[in-house]
């Protein structure tokens, strides 16, 4: 009776917030533990093309002893061969028993041969894939990615962990490397241009460094696993991702140096403190961007004619001379260096311009621009649109006062 | 008898409502017509506002539906509408049901967990549906605040990394697309319906019916312009995003440094749409109860029976859920405005016999 009276007495309300708790503890999952030890985390994917078919090599993080002495993160590295990336994923499975965990998966290297063919015939498992985040970097590497994921990192333990600080949001600010996600990829694809662009990572022995010497940290587990993964480098590896990767209907088209990544950066106006070069009297200077604006628009107006404008604020970073201290302690550029840096600039848009017109990339969006602004217009340039139209390209170099 | 207030009406129409809509519905409608997906929302909202109009003038009559109904065909004639309208609403819910389960097991695990974790909210449609349709007015007065909280959490995060162009050129998916992202979305829209069930659960209020309408397409609009936020960030691969409003908002850029803190207001959305997915079962249940009479246990061994009805149909459908939507949403879309638009304003131009003989 006393019970009955008592719960008479509790509201409605605690009734439902106790049941909202329960909801939300279990909607919550935590009940669901992961068992590291069934587990395969991976860390990063590295896709190559075989004659089967692919060849998906995958950085396993694997749980560590509780020496102290070593931190970072231990990982071992499984190649896998089938028809199709699923196949490489369930035989990763097969041979090792550990149930492949998708979920902290923040990179996928394409090699390079996978990259010439259509890309969505093998990421569309990924995008499929629930379990997958689909805002994990994206890459074109040189030669098989299987080389690059095997290697070992001279400044971190794992090598993929290596090649995502490339992809940080300080460096994507200074306009030395242009990242791309899996998802922006597949809407680059799936849009009317077709066309998208990727970091093109690069890798090259560390001077100095001895051979299969320790990376600094615990070192990684490294290695093949029972897939086999070769070619495994025991020298320690830097890594850079100065160019960019341009894909036209999933391929990979060309490359842009180093130079006109900046540009493409500068156009997107996502530069923050990165540097060019110019020159004075001759001789080397160079610049910091402080701010950045930029922009493509298309003018359809007689012929088409695509703007491509960008404006930057600079200020002086460094002379390759010496210097007295006046000079060191101003900032401000001479009118001399902020016309070289505009035509250095305009140069390097000049250069990504014509190479987007040669691999027929439009990387610039001019396709989609022309979709939104005009359905009839599109439909009438559709074809012909990036063969016939022409740039008119601005580049305003300020000085910071 | 616990009576909803008008102001729990408001907040059922503008808050909890639209929540049944922000999980798979976006997908679909970026499948059926791309970038305008946004046009075929803004037009079954605004004729939805009207059917609401319509069931909120109908309860200045003081009835129930089966009231209504009786005093203008017949006994006989309001028995069978009155259980046609619950066997629709048990028909309507199967899609929001295998929603929940789909966007349970596929965003709060990492991997496709077995069907028993769903089981849990059985016990919950259970023990919500024995409970009078009437004490969700408390319901709604405690989940408005949660949908409201959570709905602008989740657009808080996902405004900023919308490319808003993509939304554009309008009309470009032409009036095929147009209209068949309309006929396919009437699934999603069946608020009137469930209206009409809670008709003599509450009173009339002066300027009741256009209110109710306005507060409609409020969450209407709030809708409108998730869609054109989801549309604006995953453009082109929108139609492969389902669970919605689980998803937009994860591309915030400071969640590197706050961690996935938008999970908090994706929880709270998920607390209303579990709510909002057990209404068409209870309005099933109340449409029996008006039609046979009040009787003790009639709505605890409804309720049971029917959960496990759904229990088991989750069971057989568990990876069908393909086929149960073109079967509900694309074969039978037909039966949703009849019952949600057509019945409403059809029941206006019903007069009382005695009136009439009077």
């Amino acid at each position: 009776m006393k019970l009955r009276k008592f719960l008479k007495t509790v509201p409605m309300k605690l009734y439902l917030i106790l049941l909202a708790v329960v909801l939300f503890s279990f909607f919550s999952n935590d009940f669901g533990l992961v068992d590291i030890q069934k587990t395969a985390i991976i860390l990063a994917a590295g896709i190559d093309k075989t004659e089967e078919g692919f060849s998906l090599t995958s950085q396993i993080a694997v749980p560590k002893g509780s020496d102290r002495a070593q931190g970072g993160t231990s990982s071992v590295n499984i190649t896998t061969q089938g028809e199709t990336v699923s196949d490489c994923v369930t035989a990763l499975f097969g041979k090792t028993g550990w149930v492949p965990k998708l979920v902290f998966c923040d990179l996928i290297v394409l090699g390079e041969e996978a990259a010439k063919e259509d890309v969505i015939s093998y990421l569309n498992y990924f995008l499929r894939n629930e379990y997958m985040p689909d805002n994990c970097l994206l890459a074109v590497c040189e030669g098989t990615a299987e080389k690059l994921i095997t290697s070992t990192s001279a400044i971190d333990d794992a090598s993929s962990l290596a090649i995502e600080k490339l992809f940080s949001d300080a460096a994507e600010k200074s306009g030395k490397v242009m990242t791309n996600t899996l998802k922006d990829f597949a809407i680059d694809y799936y849009d009317v241009g077709k066309s998208s662009y990727l970091p093109y990572v690069k890798m090259s022995p560390q001077k100095g460094a001895s051979p299969g010497g320790d990376s600094g940290g615990s070192g990684s587990a490294g290695g093949s696993g029972s897939g086999g993964s070769g070619g495994s480098e025991s020298e320690e590896q830097i890594y850079t991702a100065e160019e960019t990767a341009l894909f036209a209907e999933g391929k990979m088209v060309g490359k842009l140096p180093a130079e006109q990544t900046l540009a493409l950066s500068l156009l997107e106006g996502n530069v923050f403190a990165g540097t060019f070069p110019a020159k004075e009297q001759g001789k080397p200077v160079t610049l910091t961007v402080v701010r950045n604006s930029g922009g493509v628009s298309l003018d359809m107006k007689g012929a088409p004619t695509a703007k491509l404008t960008v404006d930057v604020t600079c200020r002086l970073c460094c002379r390759g001379t010496t210097a007295p201290i006046e000079d060191i302690s101003s900032d401000a550029v001479s009118p001399e260096i902020l016309e070289d840096a505009k035509k250095v600039l305009q140069g390097y848009i000049e250069g990504l311009w014509n190479t987007c017109k040669e691999t027929k990339c439009d990387v610039l969006e001019l396709k989609r621009k022309l979709y939104r602004s005009s359905l009839k217009k599109y439909e009438e340039w559709e074809e012909f649109l990036l063969t016939s139209v022409r740039p008119d390209i601005s580049a305003d170099v300020k000085s910071m006062k | 008898m616990n009576k909803i207030s008008e102001r729990q009406i408001y907040f059922f129409l503008a808050c909890i409502a639209p929540v049944g809509k922000l999980i798979v519905m976006p997908a679909r409608l970026a499948g059926y017509c791309g970038n305008d997906l946004w046009l075929p929302a803004l037009f079954q909202f605004a004729v939805q506002a009207l059917a609401v109009f319509c069931v909120l003038l109908l309860a200045k009559r003081k009835e129930s539906l089966y009231g209504l109904l009786s005093d203008g065909v017949g006994k006989f004639v309001a028995k069978i509408v009155v259980l046609l309208v619950g066997a629709f609403l048990l028909f309507a819910g199967i899609l929001p049901l295998l929603e929940q389960k789909l966007f349970v097991q596929g965003v709060f695990y990492d991997t496709l967990p077995s069907l028993l974790s769903f089981a849990p909210f059985f016990l919950f449609l259970a023990y919500l549906c024995s409970k009078p349709l009437a004490s969700y007015g408390r319901v709604f007065d405690l989940l408005a605040p949660i949908a409201i909280v959570g709905l602008a959490g989740v657009l808080l995060f996902s405004v900023g990394n919308a490319d808003y162009g993509a939304i554009l050129p309008v009309g470009a998916s032409g009036a095929r697309g147009l209209l068949k992202g309309t006929a396919y979305s009437f699934a999603w829209f069946y608020d009137s319906a469930l209206l009409l069930m809670m008709l003599g659960k509450f009173d009339y209020k002066k300027g009741m019916a256009w209110k109710g309408a306005v507060c409609y397409l409020a969450g209407g609009a709030a809708v409108v312009f998730f869609l054109v936020v989801f549309y604006g960030i995953f453009g082109g691969t929108a139609v492969n995003q389902f669970f919605a409003f689980t998803k937009t908002s994860k591309y915030f850029s400071g969640f590197t440094v706050l961690g996935r803190v938008d999970y908090l207001f994706i929880f709270l959305l998920s607390l209303a749409a579990a709510f909002y997915t057990a209404l068409p079962v209870s309005g099933a249940i109340e449409s029996i109860i008006q039609a046979f009479g009040q009787k003790k246990y009639l709505p605890t061994l409804l309720s049971v029976l029917f959960s496990a009805g759904y229990f088991l149909l989750t069971y057989l459908l568990d990876f069908r859920f393909g086929d149960v939507m073109r079967a509900i949403a694309e074969q039978a879309f037909y039966l949703f405005p009849a019952f949600a638009l057509l019945l409403p304003p059809l029941l206006l131009l019903i007069r009382r016999r005695k009136h009439e003989t009077a």
